[in-house]
C-alpha cells in the first residue's frame, strides 16, 4: 500500500466536479483507492457520494491511500489531479 | 448546516410530472420564488443551467443536485422534487433521474454556503435507506421527516 499526502487548492472546494474527476480517475486504475480528511472520516475514492461527504474545503488535508498492483502510478494521477486544482482557481 | 431550515412546502414536489430536466427545473424554479428564496427567477435560472453545461449534476443513484449562486437569490434555499417518471439529466452513470435536488444561493454568499449543503445532503444520501424514505415518502411532512433522520 502507498500513502500520499495533498492539499486541496481550489477555492470553492470538492464539490460535485472535483468529486467526479477524482473518482473517474481512480477508477481507471485497479488498484483499491481510500480517501482520508484531517479528522479521520475515510470514503471508496470510487465513490463520487463517497468523496463528496468528506467535506474537503480550500486549505485541507486530502490522504489518497491505493492499495494493488498498480497503486504507485494511481497514488500519483490522483495527487496530480488534487494538485492541478482540478482545473480550477 | 440544518436542511430542514433552507426547505419549506412551496419547495417541494412529489410525484412531479415532467417531461425533461428543463421543465422540472422550470417548476422547481417557481417553488423556489413562492417559498421566498428567489426573486429573479430567470437570473437564477441562468446560472443553473451555465452550471449544467459545465458537467452534469446527476451523480448517479437516480440522484441530481442542480445548483446555482445568482444575484437572483434571496437566501439560501433547496427545493425538492420527486418525479413521476424519471428523467434524463446526462448523469454519471447514464441513468434517468427521479429525484432532484435544487440549491440556490447568493452570489454576495461568503461563507460558500452551497459547499456546506452540498455536504450535509450527500452525507444523508450516501445511506441506501435515506434514498428508499425519499422514494417512499407521502407528503411533504413525511419528507421533512426524512430530511431530518440520519
Amino acid at each position: 500500500m502507498i500513502v500520499v499526502e495533498g492539499i486541496l487548492q481550489n477555492k470553492t472546494g470538492f464539490h460535485i466536479r472535483p468529486a467526479q474527476l477524482f473518482m473517474e480517475k481512480a477508477n481507471e486504475f485497479k488498484a483499491g483507492i481510500r480517501v482520508k480528511n484531517a479528522e479521520g472520516m475515510e470514503a471508496d475514492g470510487k465513490s463520487i457520494l463517497g468523496l463528496m461527504t468528506m467535506g474537503f474545503e480550500y486549505g485541507s488535508k486530502i490522504i489518497i491511500e491505493a492499495d494493488g498492483d498498480d497503486e504507485e502510478p494511481a497514488a500519483k494521477a490522483l495527487l496530480d489531479l488534487v494538485n492541478s486544482k482540478f482545473g480550477e482557481e | 448546516m440544518e436542511i430542514l431550515n433552507i426547505i419549506n412546502d412551496e419547495a417541494v414536489f412529489l410525484e412531479l410530472n415532467a417531461a425533461s430536466r428543463e421543465e422540472c427545473l422550470q417548476i422547481m424554479i417557481d417553488g423556489m420564488e413562492k417559498a421566498g428564496f428567489v426573486k429573479d427567477k430567470a437570473a437564477y435560472l441562468a446560472a443553473v443551467n451555465e452550471r449544467e453545461q459545465k458537467g452534469s449534476t446527476g451523480i448517479g443513484f437516480g440522484v441530481a443536485i442542480p445548483h446555482g449562486k445568482s444575484g437572483g437569490v434571496v437566501s439560501a434555499g433547496l427545493a425538492f422534487a420527486r418525479l413521476a417518471n424519471p428523467v434524463d439529466w446526462n448523469s454519471l452513470d447514464g441513468k434517468p433521474v427521479q429525484l432532484v435536488f435544487l440549491i440556490g444561493v447568493s452570489d454576495q454568499d461568503a461563507s460558500n454556503e452551497h459547499m456546506k449543503i452540498l455536504i450535509a445532503l450527500s452525507r444523508k444520501l450516501i445511506h441506501e435507506d435515506f434514498r428508499k424514505n425519499l422514494l417512499a415518502a407521502n407528503s411533504s411532512a413525511e419528507l421533512f421527516e426524512v430530511l431530518q433522520s440520519i
